[in-house]
């Protein structure tokens, strides 16, 4: 049997797809918890995001529009979550639930004149030099903007944490709040920042699953990706390289149960459908098992409130 | 240039409390200035006025002449006033360099060959690169120095700084700060510790209750004048009889170890000693040297070997504290508030957790509650526990309050062996006192005590034997009479 090389890189490629919303979502949730705050409302977030992309490109027709508005969706969604939580001081958990539950509800009752509309054909990059090299031109070729954009973002990331001065700022409130506090930083703006950001890349992630991934829009369609991604910043132990490691393993596994359930392997589809979420935290727990590294890369001040009091 | 700071009238309301009275000051660069006063006077209020972390609802403060709005800590940052804080302000998981650029906006370059030179200058030798949790007390001291002095301040403030460090270490302190006063720094140096004052200080301001009582010069003072001042009464001096010694074991450590997973933590290793009926062992050592994991090894809260802890005969070391607590062994730990009490409860409450099965709290599943009342009441006359509302919950206690009826709550079932960490920690002279004369008798009703504590004056008063705790490891065991606190200081800085 002959198996096509180009074959391959596509199947690669369409791993790497599965596991953009993953990274985009991770490492904005990772940018939030590093600063000590959690908030578990990535799926509501990314889901607000997805209609709101949706809805913005039938109704304005620009892609343009839709993943920006797609993003500002994102921010004022997490507005709420960070004016409850900094400033009302509320228990950061229950929170981000309600905010999930929140988005979950109201893209369903947007989306009700959205569904069945078919999408727009998103541009994708470099199109042409996809058959110029053998295997690598399908994984590096002919993807969209938002594409490139997830890959380099996890770089980007750890460069920003580990290089400069914001970065160091934000790990220092995550580590201890007070001290930044004695130390003249104003951890509510630097926060409420963080949440916004957050916010922005679950937003961008929800846009990209319906407008470049599955271009329309079926109700509840992020289907878990934002818990996924939830325990993708947790079990990299905050760890943006990690994360990326992770969410190709999750895409990956995903992509080949999908294949295998084609192809009519007899093993129980339920546990293909598992496989995935089992594998990438299995993983991820034994690339970070060291608990002295572990220690050193949690914010120790993760979802406690902090008021500052005069 | 001469450097001139004045608080005017300064005052700090909190609901309930009058933290700062009017207070009025001027200090003048040159001199080191002592700020001296108990816990809760109102010194460490002041001082973060000054380093803008509190506002004050009255008053001004003048750094020659100008007047100073300090609104935020950038603002005292700004201003040139550098404040080395009690409690440290570090981010224990970035690293010492990164702990000191966080306030700097020049070039990293630029501020590590600064750090270089004033670590030069000073004799500092700190790891820039590792961790901040890594450096022992004394060395994230320095970094906090450092990082005052980086921004070269004309005024340098230093709240309680000793509490953490050896006597040697202290000693290099005091070198530094003078070095410091010499080159035009004008220093303010908060303490409860006379000794420390004596030694380093030119003038004195002794506050009392939020108010300013006196403000004199070193060389018109000496410790017992100071130490009226600063209490408000003439202080009755406690001294421990020698007890008979006896020869009769209670409890018996045998390679004792217990190792941790976390970075926080110390290892204990190969943990031996004995300590006999009606004897006081106490446990000296400079705080994060292993006297919580070895309290917690010693109370149950961390489960060991059975055969490494014998007591009354018994081998209890897979024991929970309820456990032990019913072979007569009780627990007093260093953090009132976290750990021997639950804030948010009632004190008759709190009473009734140490749950004693010959107590009778608790009639099949419910409560007894009269019987916890009646219990907690004797608890609070027997132990002078100033208030005579047991409905009140326990965070609104003082510490001292708070102390005694921990102390009374373990002691009222008459243990036989009494284990406590750091009892009178930020307690005020008064409770201190009632403290250790408690403590005395129970040694004298032939009951035994380990006392593992920071305060070295402490140890020498009340125990018998002593040992050091120094990186999980204990010296060995002396004779207290042997024993000088420059020796203790010594072995707590980890030599042999």
């Amino acid at each position: 049997m002959i198996i096509d090389i180009n074959f391959i890189g596509l199947i690669i490629a369409s791993i790497m797809a599965s596991a953009v919303p993953l990274i985009l979502a991770s490492c904005g949730e990772l940018i939030t918890e590093r600063s000590g705050v959690l908030n578990l409302g990535v799926e509501g977030m990314m889901i607000i995001g997805a209609i709101s992309g949706f809805a913005l490109m039938t109704v304005t027709g620009s892609l343009i529009i839709a993943i920006f508005g797609a993003m500002l969706a994102g921010v004022l969604i997490s507005t709420i979550f960070a004016f409850l939580t900094q400033t009302l001081i509320t228990n950061h958990v229950a929170t981000g639930l309600a905010l999930t539950i929140f988005g979950i509800g109201i893209s369903a009752m947007i989306g009700k004149n959205f569904v069945g509309i078919p999408g727009k054909e998103f541009p994708v990059l470099f199109e042409g030099l996809k058959d110029t090299i053998p295997l690598l031109g399908p994984i590096l070729f002919g993807h969209s903007i938002v594409f490139y954009f997830a890959f380099a973002l996890p770089f980007i990331t750890s460069y920003f944490l580990k290089k400069t001065k914001i970065g160091l700022i934000v790990r220092a409130i995550g580590d201890s709040p007070e001290s930044a506090s004695n130390q003249g930083i104003n951890v509510r703006l630097v926060r409420y920042a963080c949440i916004l950001y957050g916010g922005a890349m679950s937003g961008l992630a929800g846009a990209y699953l319906s407008m470049i991934y599955t271009p329309q829009w079926i109700e509840n369609m992020t289907g878990g990706r934002g818990w996924i991604a939830l325990a993708l910043v947790v079990f990299s132990t905050w760890n943006p390289i990690k994360i990326l490691i992770g969410a190709m393993i999750f895409g990956g596994l995903t992509i080949i149960q999908f294949h295998m359930q084609a192809i009519g392997v007899r093993i129980p589809v339920q546990f293909l459908t598992a496989l995935p979420y089992i594998v990438t935290i299995i993983v991820l727990v034994v690339i970070s098992r060291d608990s002295r590294k572990i220690r050193l890369s949690t914010p120790s001040s993760l979802g406690k409130s902090f008021h500052k009091d005069n | 240039m001469n450097t001139n700071l004045k608080i005017s009238n300064v005052t700090k309301i909190y609901p309930g409390c009058v933290a700062n009275d009017n207070i009025s000051l001027e200090f003048n660069s040159g001199k080191i200035y002592a700020l001296l006063g108990e816990n809760g006077a109102g010194k460490s209020t002041l001082v973060k006025i000054l380093s803008g972390v509190i506002i004050p609802d009255e008053g001004k403060i003048y750094l020659n002449e100008n007047n100073l709005k300090l609104n935020s800590p950038l603002d005292a940052k700004k201003n040139d006033i550098g404040m080395v804080f009690q409690h440290f302000n570090l981010f224990e998981t970035l690293s010492v360099f990164e702990n000191l650029i966080i306030d700097s906006d020049e070039q990293r370059e630029s501020v590590r060959e600064k750090i270089d030179a004033i670590m030069k200058k000073y004799n500092f030798s700190i790891d820039l690169d590792i961790p901040v949790l890594n450096l022992s007390a004394g060395q994230k001291q320095k970094v906090e120095i450092i990082r005052c002095l980086i921004r070269s301040p004309k005024v340098l403030i230093m709240d309680e700084p000793t509490s953490v460090l050896t006597e040697q270490e202290t000693s290099e302190l005091f070198l530094s700060l003078k070095k410091f006063s010499d080159e035009g720094i004008l220093i303010i140096y908060i303490t409860h510790k006379l000794k420390e004052v004596m030694q380093l200080c030119d003038e004195v301001a002794v506050m009392r209750r939020g108010k300013l009582v006196s403000v004199s010069e070193i060389k018109n003072e000496n410790i017992e004048s100071l130490a009226n001042k600063m209490v408000g009464q003439n202080l009755k001096t406690i001294k421990k009889k020698k007890a008979k010694t006896s020869s009769d074991q209670l409890i018996k450590i045998t390679n004792l170890n217990f190792t941790s997973e976390d970075p926080f933590e110390t290892n204990l290793m190969d943990i031996n000693f004995s300590v006999n009926r009606g004897e006081c062992l106490g446990i000296a050592g400079i705080s994060g040297n292993g006297q919580s994991e070895l309290f917690q090894v010693l109370s149950g809260e961390i489960i060991s070997e059975k055969n490494s802890i014998e007591f009354n005969n018994n081998y209890i070391g897979d024991l929970s504290p309820q456990e032990r607590r019913e072979y007569l062994m009780a627990f007093s730990p260093e953090d009132r508030l976290e750990q021997a009490a639950i804030p948010q409860m009632k004190i008759f409450e709190n009473v009734a957790l140490n749950n004693f099965k010959s107590s009778n709290f608790f009639n099949n599943g419910l409560i007894n509650e009269n019987k916890i009342k009646e219990h907690s009441k004797k608890i609070i006359s027997d132990f002078n526990v100033n208030t005579d509302n047991i409905e009140l919950k326990s965070q609104f206690l003082s510490g001292g309050n708070l102390q005694k009826l921990i102390i009374g709550r373990e002691l009222i079932t008459s243990p036989d062996l009494l284990i406590c960490f750091n009892p009178t920690w930020g307690l005020d002279v008064g409770a201190i006192n009632y403290i250790h004369e408690t403590l005395i008798k129970i040694n004298e009703q032939n009951k035994s005590i380990i006392l593992i504590s920071t305060d070295t004056d402490e140890l020498l008063k009340l125990s018998d034997k002593i040992s050091v705790i120094h990186k999980g490891k204990l010296s060995k065991i002396m004779n207290s009479e042997e024993v000088t606190s420059e020796k203790l200081g010594i072995l707590m800085g980890g030599a042999n």
